[in-house]
């Protein structure tokens, strides 16, 4: 039993058809018949939310009442009797699904939520039933921009009040409100409000019906074409985990985890997190440059390997490499490796956006760095920040600048002073006036596209998983490091990450207790059933 | 190298390579045989040239989305394909069918394994230089096709069988017109029988060639008419029956010389017998409805998945999430054309089969061929291969 409800309670016995379990004492019976995998229905109830029973999808029977009782609102008591199987339950399920189906708009094959449907798969489990109503169905209004990232259907919508709830309860924002009543009730804001919280589309993600679309997800392919790979949200520092959805090799969007860990992000995630999967597809550096001439790989490559084997013969002190907070700790791991082990002492610094001021208490964090406590522990304690780099450049100190990732920001005088050093190389993925300056420029891998590990503002090493392939000829920051130093003829030797991973753990104690996970191929959201 | 490369040092032997690109080994079958003058001394059979990997592709389809593919297994007798893999997967989902579909599987079964004996009958003849009666009975496999695409829409790939039952009932006068093409396809027969069955030159190149015994046949996994034709007298339709071939009264030929020609025999008295079988079952064939009424395996109607949203979420998920029978595995076997057709299925209980493994009948007919053909003459080959009538689609799948 995975335990949404907290370990340590009194478990007391408890039968449901004719089986007996053990239950938590006061714990809510529908959750612990979910965890149990009991074939149950519902639609108001998220073990996130607060529970309101209004959908009465989950009556079951108790102790042999008279009344059928709503498993979500029971709590779970000694010797409680429960029949989940009688034809008077299954039949009460299948009524009240009836009902629900009543105003129920024939939109499955322009709807969005399609295939991955709650009222569908609770249609095909318990109803499946021919309609039996004749009398025409009762309108509401369609395509409703209620904020600016979703879009609302009234006559979807099935009332059952979860997004009403998430925007009070979590979203700490009550942006949403049931108006009207009976059937004409709609989901609607208050005069002349928006649903335009940061946390707008967690709504879309737990309405059950199609009611609530993602403007930017709507119409562009059917969920069923997807697949899912695990990740980790690299919009700020606080790493919610996610699912990155992706069909041939294009992302569509991410998602909160399906299953849900009492963990950083439950079920939620912030929509500029959910965006962020647009920037693999937007101006991507496809190919190596040298002076703004592109170049392959080898050309590439040769020429940052020969300047640092210049620069290795004079002063190392003058050699400047700057860890990326946007890569993974085994990119940075390497970097660092090269730097302390290889170079021997040169300049190391911290490449980092500097702090926002986006965070809340929820999920946002003001650093949006996805990696910075990853960097900082890849550093050894030996990083310079980049104030500092900009006085090592602007006193002349550095003959080399080799920057990681995208991260680093340094303004125009400093950025035009490393142009004038002897080699200015920068591993990135976007163009930037970091990259329009820099004399060679390496295209990397962005995060769903390579395998490894990154460190949120907790200090919880958390797995990438690579969802895509690179664009053209983009390499993972480790694999050109790498590369670079066996060219400077240095025996920097690492396979892959999770060899790079196994090498971590040895040697930095942050990382010892981290776990690098098992291998998951992308499940294919197709035949996984609805997600529900 | 092979035993045969030994053997052919050791005694001066020829290879010869027969096939794949060789008419008479349908561009499917390589024979590497080792020659002592024009005798076979030693065979060897190479398969595999038509593998399609239907069992693998099966694995990435809704279990109704199969059908097409079983169409191409026997492609000369795709309705018994469809019904034993309609039956494989009624079977795991515990279904029994309306007694109508029961009796139009029967009847488009039959009719296929004519159109299957026959097909047999005009490569034999043909093969082995008798041209004539390759055009009397591809004529009577053409009416039987029309009889096919009338009631399926479709000539070769019918895929007319669903889960649950058929797609449709039988047009109007469907009936009359099969009834009035019978004696048709038996006078055809009749014709053939006259032509080949005692001609001096057929029966010197079939009698006592290719002998298997009963127990050779066995060891070896045969059914069908050549299992019959070594006289064991085994018949799914009889020793297992299923749907209403219990109501029918048909015999079961069997051979006594287990050689090529009784190969031929058996499937001549099997055509007759299929006539019988679609006479009876045209004239017990009660009303009623062709499909069994499940939401969770029938689609609904066109009409009403347009205007209701409870039969558009029915059509919607069973096209998308597929039929989901419950975990578990089965073994289902129907008679074809060439004999036991086994489907084995294995449901994790989603909407498409985690295995499906056919166990194809002239595949065990391609085993024996080395037995068959050693110590008989080159030209032998052609005549005892055809008497396996082996199906490429079917033994390679």
């Amino acid at each position: 039993m995975a335990t949404e409800q907290t370990k340590n309670e009194e478990l007391v016995p408890i039968v449901i058809d004719g089986r007996t379990y053990h239950a938590p004492r006061g714990g809510n019976l529908l959750q612990f018949m979910i965890e149990e995998g009991l074939p149950i229905s519902y639609f108001c109830y998220h073990p996130g939310l607060s529970v309101v029973a209004v959908c009465r999808q989950c009556l079951v029977g108790l102790n042999n009442g008279p009344k059928l009782v709503p498993a979500c609102q029971t709590l779970i008591g000694n010797k409680m009797e429960i029949d989940n199987s009688s034809y008077r339950v299954l039949d009460a399920r299948r009524q009240l699904l009836e009902f629900t189906l009543v105003n129920h708009p024939v939109d499955c094959p322009v709807c969005d939520k399609a295939g991955e449907c709650i009222l569908q798969k609770h249609y095909m489990d318990w109803d499946h039933q021919p309609s039996k109503i004749d009398h025409p169905k009762v309108h509401k209004p369609k395509k409703v921009e209620i904020g600016p990232r979703v879009v609302l259907d009234d006559e979807r919508c099935i009332l059952c009040s979860r997004c009403v709830r998430f925007m009070a309860e979590l979203a700490g924002d009550p942006q949403l409100v049931i108006g009207k009543r009976g059937n004409r009730s709609v989901l609607t804001t208050a005069p002349g409000r928006q649903l335009d919280s940061p946390y707008s589309l967690n709504t879309v993600d737990i309405c059950p019906v199609g009611a609530l679309t993602d403007r930017d997800f709507r119409f562009k392919i059917r969920v069923w074409e997807l697949a899912a790979t695990p990740s980790v949200c690299n919009g700020c520092a606080t790493g919610c985990r996610c699912e990155v959805h992706h069909h041939r090799n294009r992302v569509y969007r991410l998602v909160p985890p399906r299953h849900r860990k009492k963990d950083i992000n439950e079920n939620w995630m912030c929509d500029f997190g959910r965006y962020t999967y647009k920037a693999l597809g937007v101006e991507r550096l496809t190919l190596p440059r040298i002076k703004g001439r592109d170049v392959g790989w080898e050309e590439a490559l040769g020429h940052a390997a020969t300047a640092l084997k210049k620069a290795m013969a004079g002063d190392r002190a003058r050699i400047g490499i700057v860890l990326g907070a946007d890569a993974t700790n085994e990119d940075n791991y390497v970097a660092a490796r090269l730097a302390l082990d290889f170079l021997e002492a040169p300049a190391l610094y911290l490449g980092a956006e500097p702090a926002g001021t986006a965070g809340d208490d929820f999920l946002r964090d003001n650093d949006p760095n996805p990696n910075r406590a990853g960097a900082t522990a890849c550093g050894r304690g030996k990083l310079r920040t980049s104030e500092q780099l900009t006085q090592d450049l602007e006193q002349g100190q550095l003959s080399v600048l080799y920057v990681v990732g995208d991260r680093l920001h340094l303004s125009p005088e400093a950025l035009a002073r490393a142009a004038q050093l002897e080699l200015f190389a920068v591993q990135a993925t976007h163009p930037s006036p970091m990259v329009q300056q820099a004399q060679v420029v390496l295209p990397a891998a962005m995060w769903p596209e390579v395998d490894g590990t990154i460190t949120n503002r907790q200090g919880k090493v958390q797995r990438l998983r690579a969802a895509v392939p690179p664009p053209d000829v983009a390499r993972p920051h480790f694999q050109i490091l790498v590369q670079v130093a066996r060219r400077a003829g240095l025996t920097l030797d690492h396979a892959g990450p999770q060899e790079i991973f196994a090498a971590m753990q040895q040697e930095l104690a942050p990382f010892k207790d981290a776990q690098w996970g098992k291998a998951m191929a992308p499940q294919l959201l197709r035949y996984a059933g609805s997600r529900g | 190298m092979t035993t045969i490369e030994r053997d052919v040092e050791a005694h001066d032997l020829t290879i010869v390579h027969m096939g794949p690109s060789h008419p008479a080994m349908h561009g499917t079958i390589h024979l590497k045989l080792a020659l002592e003058g024009e005798r076979i001394n030693k065979a060897e059979v190479d398969i595999g040239y038509l593998h399609r990997g239907f069992e693998k592709e099966a694995e990435a389809h809704c279990w109704q989305q199969i059908f097409p593919y079983t169409d191409r297994l026997n492609y000369v007798s795709p309705m018994l394909n469809n019904v034993g893999y309609a039956m494989a997967v009624e079977k795991l989902l515990g279904l029994t069918i309306p007694e109508r579909a029961q009796y139009l599987r029967v009847i488009v079964g039959e009719i296929a394994r004519i159109s299957d004996h026959l097909t047999y009958m005009a490569a034999q003849t043909m093969e082995m230089g008798a041209f004539t009666p390759y055009f009397y009975v591809m004529k009577g496999r053409d009416w039987l096709w029309d009889l096919l695409e009338e009631i399926s829409g479709a000539r070769l790939t019918h895929s007319y069988v669903r889960i649950g039952g058929v797609a449709w009932d039988m047009p109007e006068g469907f009936a009359e017109r099969t009834l009035a093409i019978l004696p048709k396809i038996d006078q055809i027969v009749v014709e053939l029988d006259k032509l080949m069955t005692r001609n001096r030159i057929f029966l010197d190149r079939m009698q006592h060639i290719a002998v298997i015994s009963a127990e050779d046949a066995i060891s070896y996994g045969w059914t069908g008419p050549c299992l019959r034709a070594s006289g064991v007298d085994y018949d799914v339709r009889k020793a297992h029956p299923y749907l209403v071939y219990d109501r029918m009264d048909f015999e079961i030929p069997i051979g006594t010389d287990c050689d090529n020609m009784d190969r031929y025999l058996v499937r001549m008295e099997e055509m007759r017998q299929s006539m019988r079988i679609i006479q009876q079952a045209l004239e017990q064939i009660p009303p009623g409805p062709v499909m069994v009424e499940d939401k969770l395996v029938v689609l609904p109607r066109k009409a009403a998945t347009y205007n209701t949203i409870e039969e558009m979420i029915n059509h919607f998920k069973l096209v998308i999430d597929g039929i989901r029978p419950p975990a578990g595995e089965v073994y289902s076997y129907s008679e074809a054309g060439n004999g036991e057709l086994g489907f084995y299925l294995v449901s994790d209980g989603t909407g498409r089969p985690v295995k499906c493994r056919v166990r194809p009948p002239c595949f065990m007919g391609m085993a024996a061929m080395e037995q068959m053909i050693t110590g008989h003459m080159v030209a032998d080959v052609i005549p005892t291969f055809d008497t396996v009538n082996m199906i490429g689609g079917e033994c390679d799948r």
